[in-house]
């Protein structure tokens, strides 16, 4: 049993990170019918920038923990720079084409990033900081050992998720959001300016993004191609929600990881991302646009 | 709506598989070995392989619709089959390739026709993620060998087919004895690839305006009127992916025969994806066009180093140095660079790829050429005064016959 806990809560926090890179594809998912497969790669592109901001802060002496958390911020506020030019000056041409398109553009970005990246930052793996109450040893409850750098993990996601719902639900702007994402026409007629609420959702979406990558650097160590693993599981995971609905993007992040781990450990770490695909494709047999997915009826 | 590319003549294609016929012989030619090498037949070789797969590829997501990421597994599936045949032989006897390479793409389509079942529920978006599922989870399917399930070990023995990690080692392939003198072993493989990309072609292109290619676009486009005309979308989905997966099937099994070596990391996911970028670069829903996206996919080493080549010929550049790659190990550095930028501003401003361009000039080179024809029939006339009453008339005609065709394009 008590494998079975320290299992789940494993998959939780590994979970976790898969539902925020979600979240940012399905963010931006909602709004332009885009499926990014830019968003691992603008996430870790956008943490090598808080790294260098982290490498030139270190040498002052800031209080409250500053030279981690300001970078932090400035790298969130790049990556929405980053998000809202990619929108404006390449997805926009393509917003029209068929979907197959756009999805060839942001494998085009996805190349594009990793290349500069690689060749601005070199190949090898950097170790990069975390905020320091993660630090420290590992948590126990019972026979359950749980490092601090997991429940960090997991907190921030919570905390990032909350924040998201916050704003998407009660505030004026997140309304204006989901309208555009809705349907553009109306929200024109009653005076939302729809195109720039669509690069406001990439810009958002790449901030989320970002956070995704400073979260998993400290554990899997920064390099160009550390998010990939986790944007096909991120993928899989906002498909399994249902890549319409934000909770679905939680739910299905975390069940994913579950999975993951759970195949890890009962049958065999060989084929754990076998067994992790083989149920997303069971779950959407049953459900095809995933668990909290709604239909769409389109007419001829 | 899209117009018909302009279709070659009795004559063009002739002359085309003439050319085809006997392209592993030209460089031995005074004029063609200027620019024609061994290494150009090795390419072709390459080139067949490509257009076959690439076919069946553009069959599925072209003309039907369906987004398929996952085709390198398919493929996977081919080049085992096959590699497991001509090394293993069936029931203690050996294996011919052709039969080998058959029975590769049969099984194929027949998994292809049983994948296409789940897909029928899927589409877009998430038939995209399931089929590139596929091809995440194959070289850990290709490896199994034994799985523990609640403290019990099952063997799979998957790994004593595939090799597991080594992947299959084949024999090179070798021209017939009673052929020695005639062809060498580059160029035999270059027919044994070629013949069955020529065929495979042809099937394609009577396909596509065969009944069940009808079905395919009605279907892709909107599935309840299609339904409505009295496509079964069930079966014909299936049929899709079933004729998708022979293709891929016969491309794989020539392609462990061509390399005469296979593991599970010959099917990357990147190569499955990049597959899906030749369809569309070369002009989805188009037999010309797939030749473009395996011309591409043969030779975008080429591309991307000329592509490079060309930028690191501009002099004003190197005064930027530090800011901007610049130097060699630079450009080695940013390959993927010159590789997407160029794909993404193709993809903006030729969103129907090479043949939508073809389609496109195609459409316009007959105003050219009209306007250059009344030009020179206006100098004639001005010789022949006799003619000049006809002239203006014959314009109008022209013109009027333009200028409908033009609204509708719009």
């Amino acid at each position: 049993m008590s494998q079975f806990i320290q299992t789940v809560a494993t998959g939780l926090s590994m979970g976790s990170v898969y539902a925020v890179i979600a979240l940012a594809i399905v963010l931006i998912y909602r709004s332009t019918g885009v499926v990014n497969f830019a968003q691992g790669e603008m996430a870790m592109f956008s943490t090598f920038i808080a790294w260098s901001m982290i490498v030139y802060f270190g040498a002052w002496s800031l209080p409250l923990n500053l030279n981690y958390w300001l970078p932090f911020f400035l790298a969130m506020l790049v990556a929405a720079f980053i998000g809202a030019a990619v929108e404006r000056v390449i997805l926009r041409p393509v917003e029209e084409a068929p979907i197959i398109n756009s999805v060839i553009v942001t494998l085009g970005l996805f190349t594009l990033f990793n290349t500069v990246a690689i060749w601005r930052y070199g190949g090898i793996a950097k170790p990069f900081p975390s905020p320091s109450f993660f630090h420290g040893s590992a948590l126990r409850a019972g026979p359950i050992v749980i490092s601090r750098l997991n429940i960090g993990v997991f907190c921030m996601s919570v905390l990032i998720m909350l924040i998201l719902y916050l704003f998407l639900n009660y505030t004026k702007l997140g309304l204006a959001m989901r309208a555009a994402a809705e349907n553009r026409m109306a929200c024109r007629m009653v005076g939302i300016p729809a195109s720039r609420m669509l690069t406001l959702g990439w810009a958002l979406s790449a901030a989320v993004g970002a956070v995704a990558g400073m979260l998993v650097a400290p554990i899997i160590f920064l390099s160009a191609s550390m998010m990939f693993a986790t944007l096909i599981f991120a993928f899989a995971a906002a498909v399994l929600g249902g890549l319409q609905s934000l909770p679905g993007a939680i739910v299905g992040g975390l069940l994913l990881g579950i999975i993951q781990n759970m195949a890890g450990t009962y049958i065999g770490s060989e084929i754990d991302i076998t067994s992790a695909f083989v149920v997303i494709v069971l779950v959407l047999l049953v459900r095809p646009t995933g668990l909290l997915g709604r239909r769409v009826v389109r007419k001829v | 709506m899209a117009r018909a590319l302009p279709r070659p003549s009795v004559s063009g294609l002739i002359l085309l598989l003439v050319v085809v016929a006997i392209f592993p012989y030209l460089y031995t030619w005074p004029f063609f070995s200027a620019f024609l090498n061994p290494f150009r037949t090795f390419q072709a070789t390459r080139f067949g392989l490509w257009l076959i797969i690439l076919l069946g590829l553009n069959l599925l997501t072209g003309y039907s619709g369906q987004i398929s990421l996952g085709h390198a597994a398919l493929v996977a599936v081919g080049a085992y089959v096959a590699a497991v045949l001509m090394n293993q032989g069936f029931l203690g006897q050996d294996v011919p390739v052709w039969a080998a390479v058959l029975a590769a793409g049969l099984f194929t389509g027949a998994l292809g026709f049983l994948l296409g079942a789940p897909a029928l529920r899927l589409s877009g978006p998430y038939l995209a993620i399931a089929t590139l599922a596929m091809v995440i989870a194959l070289p850990q399917v290709l490896k199994l060998d034994s799985v523990s399930l609640g403290g019990h070990e099952i063997h799979v023995h998957m790994a004593r087919w595939t090799g597991g990690v080594q992947g299959l080692l084949l024999d090179r392939p070798k021209a017939p004895e009673s052929l020695k003198d005639l062809v060498n072993e580059r160029q035999w493989l270059y027919y044994e690839v070629m013949v069955p990309a020529v065929i495979m072609t042809a099937m394609a292109w009577n396909l596509t305006r065969s009944r069940i290619g009808r079905a395919f676009i009605a279907l892709r486009d909107t599935e309840v009127a299609a339904e409505h005309m009295g496509v079964n979308l069930a079966l014909y989905k299936m049929t899709a992916f079933a004729l998708s997966g022979l293709f891929a099937g016969v491309g794989g099994g020539l392609f462990a025969y061509n390399e005469a070596f296979i593991s599970p990391d010959s099917f990357e996911t990147i190569k499955s994806i990049t597959m899906v970028v030749a369809v569309v670069l070369g002009g989805l829903a188009s037999i010309t066009g797939t030749v473009f996206g395996a011309l591409f996919m043969a030779f975008q080493n080429e591309i991307v180093d000329s592509l490079s080549g060309l930028i690191r010929h501009i002099p004003s550049l190197s005064a930027l140095q530090g800011y901007i790659p610049t130097t060699q190990s630079d450009f080695e550095k940013l390959r993927g660079a010159f590789y997407s930028i160029p794909l993404m501003l193709f993809i903006i401003f030729a969103p129907g790829g090479v043949a939508g361009l073809i389609r496109r000039v195609g459409y316009s080179a007959p105003t050219w050429w009209q306007g250059w024809r009344s030009r020179v029939a206006g100098w004639a006339s001005a010789v022949k005064p006799a003619r000049q009453r006809a002239e203006p008339d014959a314009d109008a005609g022209v013109e009027g016959r333009q200028d409908p065709e033009e609204k509708t394009q719009d």
